[in-house]
């Protein structure tokens, strides 16, 4: 009987990632990109196609493992590759929770509900279908919170070292969450207090007692600092580890948080933040009690999850963690908005504690009754936190699946590319990928561009383009990331200026790009 | 000299050295197995050697010394070892139309009886101490034995032998590869160094991952008892099977009130127990030892006549032809096993399929906060036997048995050669013999505290010694490659490349790495870039950053798991720890070319860390 449903959670899976497919394809065939598949494609086209020192691209692009994930299927369709990398990932991820609720509860109802949120919940629609990483930060998030919840029921070892290093890999695909790191000393030090074998129930007595007694302050210093080092050694080990490679390969430690040519989000962040700042339709920004409030709003399973651990203090530390970290996150970055994914990952833990808790409770049908409405209110909620968002990437997302309507924000990028595909094979074109990545990945053929991952060449090419290139790609002053590359309105005056023995000839202009061939005089 | 008027039974009991039940129960044991009434008095913890010499003075008897007695080879072609060494008499030759006898207890009359029907002549008797007559016994008997236990494995089976080091095949096949190497090198430096930097940087990468696989695979199952309290209650005490403790020794004089200790904390029908003590004829130190102890012995005393190699595998061969036991296990002078582990494993034996005839307990350390190398020692033992041991078990992989504590079936060892009197890790090798015979090894959830090394000098000559019998037994099993994967299968053959091989081959390895890394970094030699092109650079980071945070952290995993916290930053310091290694894997290597058979003696009872026994409730 249980093989049968396994099998048929497999079956569903599959058919969960067909539907997630045929979305994620209708949307790109709608013309729907986002900033971070654009990315992701790009960067793989340099790996793959690319001439140069591709294994600087390859080893500091961030975030590193979503990158990697869309290398597996860009043997397929490089543009579908990040499409097919989320819907599958996110079925994978629904054929995990759904397995833990089948090992663990074994009640076909929690299953049910749970099939309706990964089919119907449009936060993820969105991150099964957008090709954003996602599915990724939230498929080890969980993961690692399973972990800590399977280490606090066996107290072993092997649970404790498999979260750690789920934390790892969570790092690796969205770098925040180290700050996690910070809000884990108190729930650290209460597993400890908890796990002494004291005669005292109640958590602050036995705190008392503990710190009262030398040996046992003794035993709690310790232990806690143990657990400590054990859960989160690794994440800072590999973060130092991954900066110093930064650090040896780029000449900077932070390369790969801070540069737009490592990662997508430093400029689209900037963008979406200045964009709302100075809109005229002025919308109400995220504050910071109100984060935790919107939480709520958007995923009111997090407070019967937190029910459900109401037993044990360091359980319910354990989730209030989270919302602790979102308020950092929201105070730390105050110039950006926090993005779906850190809404997205209360759902998933409010499901954890379900699967871990939600037998205990005796009145099944109430709670059965009570789920159906919270979960059918958070589809309503997961929409309108589309709807509204202050991400440009989520907003055009759900309008795009709402209206069926071909998508035109990247037609600008795509009328560029065309152009320059349509140039011969011989010519070269020096452009900035840190701002210009949507052309490039775009084009056909990456081996005609002169890009900074070319160092050395892309530097000389900087100085005397005439020598190494026969085209410029220049972002206009309307471009919005004008300010942020060398390649801006203000270069060819320049370059003018420095050597009067070429000129450089408009051939191709859209709003935000000119297209120039440099045509020499002598 | 004439016989007692009253027996050593009687004078005993006269001096309330033993009480009648014991006296009875003595007897009763004495017609069971065969062992004379002073063998089982003086050796299963009923009266001291000393309390008996008294008794014996008082009664009028001295101990005569015996070693330089002289002795008719025809007279002792007569007397069979074994029963020698039950009776605690030696008849030595034939004098004034008696035969000299030496004897521990002048009124043994079985013994008495058989010299006369032997030899057809009374017998005259001196009385001599029970071990300088087990020491002249089988200094005098026991070269068959000790033959035996030398070469039985080589005639039985000489390609698992170690006695020859490298095959001609080996030889060949290493100097080939040096020579094209060689001619590699001189004709294109530098494609062929990247190459072997790529070989170098793809095993460690390879073995590292291993490794971690491993010790999440082993970490997996820690709260798995493989014999649990309910299956120890179930044991009935008068159902046990007889169990050897072998216990070879060398020179561990100052350590054998405290193995008495240990030994006499064992939960485990004193009758039942065969210990045997195994001591090198030399060993004047150890013997001595025994001799004067003032409270009552709880083992018997083997002497191993002088024959090369002067090796622990080699005295263990000579003891195993006098154990009685249906298992066996053995144990180092110092270890402190937990008091169960004996009805543990009987209890898994019987769980067990037939075909498990050994059962490994975990190793570790009782004074693991002595020093910084004995830290370490403890960060890795604890490592090795809760993680790596039972991931090798899990995945049926062949496991190098620990040094101590492997528990055994007599038969099955027996019929497997024992073990390799020429290897210098025997356990290892024997380990990898077993699975090549179809037979496995289980991991028993009880552990054996050792005495961690705590002089460095010492400690490298110990490792030396590991690392060199590491090589020995890849050697040995490498000989047929082919072969080996028929017996242990592709994934047995992997795992005993990455494991056996492995080990010593990334510690000698490990250094020369290193030097290149200082030297890139401090003075970024262009040739070193040269021979580092960006991919393997790539590679080679990784292995260091990722391969030594992993194995770090499996170390940290490991005495986490053992709730030494205390311990867990001391984790950090392996790298310098894994430079100590590579220093004892240069000696080993040096050794195995040299001197391959010798036996780098670890030195005992320098610790200062006193540990209580470890009683488990």
């Amino acid at each position: 009987m249980k093989i049968a449903k396994s099998t048929y959670l497999f079956i569903f899976t599959l058919a969960l990632a067909g539907w997630y497919l045929f979305i994620g394809i209708y949307l790109n065939q709608l013309g729907y990109y986002n900033q971070e598949s654009l990315f992701y494609i790009e960067k793989t086209k340099i790996v793959f196609e690319g001439l140069g020192n591709r294994l600087k691209v390859m080893g500091l692009t961030a975030p590193l493992l979503p990158f990697y994930s869309t290398f597996i299927f860009s043997s397929i369709n490089s543009y579908l590759a990040p499409v097919m990398a989320s819907a599958i990932g996110t079925a994978g991820l629904f054929y995990l929770i759904s397995r833990s609720f089948l090992i663990r509860v074994k009640d076909d109802f929690y299953l049910f509900m749970v099939a309706i949120l990964f089919v119907l919940h449009p936060g993820i629609i969105y991150m099964a279908c957008s090709g954003k990483a996602i599915y990724l930060v939230v498929t080890f998030l969980y993961l690692f919170f399973l972990n800590l919840l399977k280490f606090y029921r066996s107290n072993t070892t092997f649970h404790v070292s498999v979260a750690s290093m789920c934390l790892v890999t969570l790092i690796f695909c969205d770098y925040r969450f180290i700050w996690l790191t910070l809000f884990f000393i108190p729930l650290v030090l209460s597993i400890t207090l908890a796990s002494l074998n004291l005669g005292e129930k109640e958590s602050i007595f036995r705190l008392f007692m503990s710190f009262n007694s030398p040996s046992l302050r003794r035993k709690l210093i310790n232990k806690t600092f143990a657990i400590y080092v054990i859960l989160f050694i690794l994440p800072i080990a590999s973060l130092i580890c991954y900066k110093l490679l930064n650090q040896t390969h780029a000449s900077d430690l932070n390369y790969f948080i801070e540069s737009p040519l490592a990662t997508w989000n430093v400029l689209v962040d900037k963008l979406n933040y200045d964009t709302v700042a100075t809109a005229v339709n002025y919308q109400l920004p995220e504050l910071s009690i109100l984060v935790s409030l919107r939480v709520i709003y958007f995923c009111p399973l997090i407070l019967f999850g937190m029910y459900l651990l109401r037993e044990s203090t360091y359980q319910v530390l354990t989730v209030i963690t989270l919302f602790a970290f979102v308020e950092f996150l929201h105070i730390k970055y105050d110039k950006l908005f926090l993005t779906y994914q850190y809404y997205l990952i209360f759902l998933f833990v409010s499901l954890l504690c379900m699967v871990f808790k939600v037998h205990t409770i005796k009145n099944k049908l109430a709670v059965k009754l009570g789920l159906a409405f919270v979960i059918v209110l958070q589809l309503y909620t997961g929409y309108i936190f589309l709807t509204h968002s202050l991400i440009t990437d989520e907003r055009r997302f759900i309008t795009t699946l709402n209206r069926l309507n071909p998508n035109t924000d990247q037609s600008e990028s795509k009328e560029m590319a065309e152009y320059i595909n349509k140039l011969p094979d011989d010519t070269h074109i020096l452009m900035d990928d840190a701002v210009s990545y949507p052309i490039v990945a775009f084009t056909n053929n990456v081996k005609k561009l002169t890009l900074p991952y070319q160092l050395d060449t892309f530097l000389s090419a900087i100085e005397t383009p005439y020598k190494y290139d026969d085209y410029i790609l220049i972002a206009t002053a309307k471009n919005p990331f004008t300010g942020y590359t060398q390649l801006n309105d203000k270069y060819i005056p320049e370059i003018r200026r420095l050597n009067s023995g070429v000129n450089y000839k408009r051939v191709y202009e859209t709003d935000s790009w000119i297209l120039y061939r440099v045509v020499s005089l002598q | 000299m004439d016989t007692l008027s009253i027996s050593i039974p009687e004078i005993l009991v006269a001096h309330g050295f033993i009480s009648p039940a014991d006296q009875e129960k003595i007897h009763a044991f004495s017609e069971r197995s065969g062992m004379s009434y002073l063998k089982i008095a003086l050796n299963f913890g009923y009266v001291s050697r000393k309390n008996y010499e008294r008794a014996l003075g008082n009664a009028g008897y001295q101990f005569a010394d015996i070693r330089n007695e002289a002795f008719d080879q025809n007279v002792l072609d007569k007397a069979e070892l074994k029963f020698v060494n039950d009776q605690l008499g030696l008849p030595l030759r034939i004098e004034n139309n008696k035969v000299v006898t030496i004897m521990a207890d002048p009124g043994n009359d079985l013994f008495l009886d058989f010299v006369r029907f032997t030899y057809d002549l009374e017998p005259e008797v001196i009385v001599a101490s029970d071990l300088e007559i087990t020491w002249l016994s089988h200094k005098l008997l026991g070269d068959k034995y000790v033959k035996a236990a030398v070469f039985d494995l080589v005639k039985r089976d000489p390609k698992s032998s170690a006695s020859t080091t490298f095959t001609p095949t080996q030889l060949a096949l290493i100097f080939v590869l040096w020579a094209i190497i060689a001619i590699g090198l001189f004709l294109n430096f530098k494609t062929v160094s990247i190459g072997i930097n790529l070989i170098i940087s793809s095993f460690f990468l390879v073995a590292i991952i291993f490794k971690l696989f491993l010790a999440l695979v082993g970490s997996r199952f820690e709260l798995h008892q493989a014999v649990t309290k309910s299956d120890l209650r179930n044991i009935v005490n008068d159902e046990l099977p007889i169990y050897t403790i072998l216990l070879p020794v060398y020179k561990e004089d100052k350590l054998i009130k405290k193995l008495i200790w240990n030994l006499q904390s064992l939960d485990y029908p004193r009758e039942q127990l065969d210990i045997k003590l195994v001591i090198e004829e030399d060993d004047d130190k150890t013997l001595n030892a025994v001799k004067n102890l003032d409270f009552p012995s709880v083992f018997e005393v083997i002497v191993v006549p002088f024959h090369m190699p002067k090796t622990k595998p080699k005295a263990c061969n000579y003891g195993l032809h006098f154990a009685r036991g249906q298992y066996l296990t053995i144990y180092d002078a110092e270890d402190i096993p937990d008091t169960d582990q004996l009805k543990k494993v009987v209890a898994l034996f019987k769980k067990l399929p037939e075909n498990y005839i050994c059962i490994q307990s975990a190793l570790n350390y009782f004074n693991r906060n002595e020093n910084f190398l004995t830290r370490m020692f403890t960060l890795e033992y604890s490592y090795w036997f809760d993680y790596m041991l039972p991931g090798l078990d899990t995945l049926d992989i062949p496991i190098p048995l620990g040094g101590t504590s492997n528990h055994f079936k007599m038969d099955a060892l027996v019929e497997l050669g024992a073990w390799d009197p020429f290897n210098v890790t025997e356990d290892a090798d024997l380990g990898v013999r077993a699975y090549a015979k179809g037979y496995k090894v289980a991991i028993v959830n009880s552990s054996t505290y050792e005495e961690a090394n705590n002089n460095y000098w010492n400690w490298i000559r110990q490792r030396s010694r590991w690392i060199k019998g590491y090589m020995q037994t890849y050697l040995v099993h490498m000989r047929n490659p082919v072969a080996l994967i028929k017996r242990i299968g592709f994934k047995g053959f992997l795992g005993f490349n990455f494991f056996i091989g492995a080990t010593s081959a990334t510690f000698l390895i490990y250094p020369v790495l290193l030097i290149i890394f200082v030297c890139y970094l401090i003075f970024d030699f262009s040739t070193i870039r040269n021979l580092f092109p960006d991919w393997v650079l790539f590679m080679s980071i990784f292995n260091l950053m990722v391969g030594n945070i992993l194995m770090i952290y499996i170390n940290m995993m490991a005495v986490f798991k053992r709730r030494y916290f205390e311990l867990i930053l001391f984790a950090i310091a392996n790298p310098i720890y894994w430079l100590l290694h590579s220093v004892a894997a240069y000696m080993g290597l040096y050794q195995l070319i040299t001197n391959p058979f010798y036996w780098e003696k670890t030195n005992h009872g320098l610790s200062k860390v006193n540990n209580p026994t470890n009683v488990v409730k």
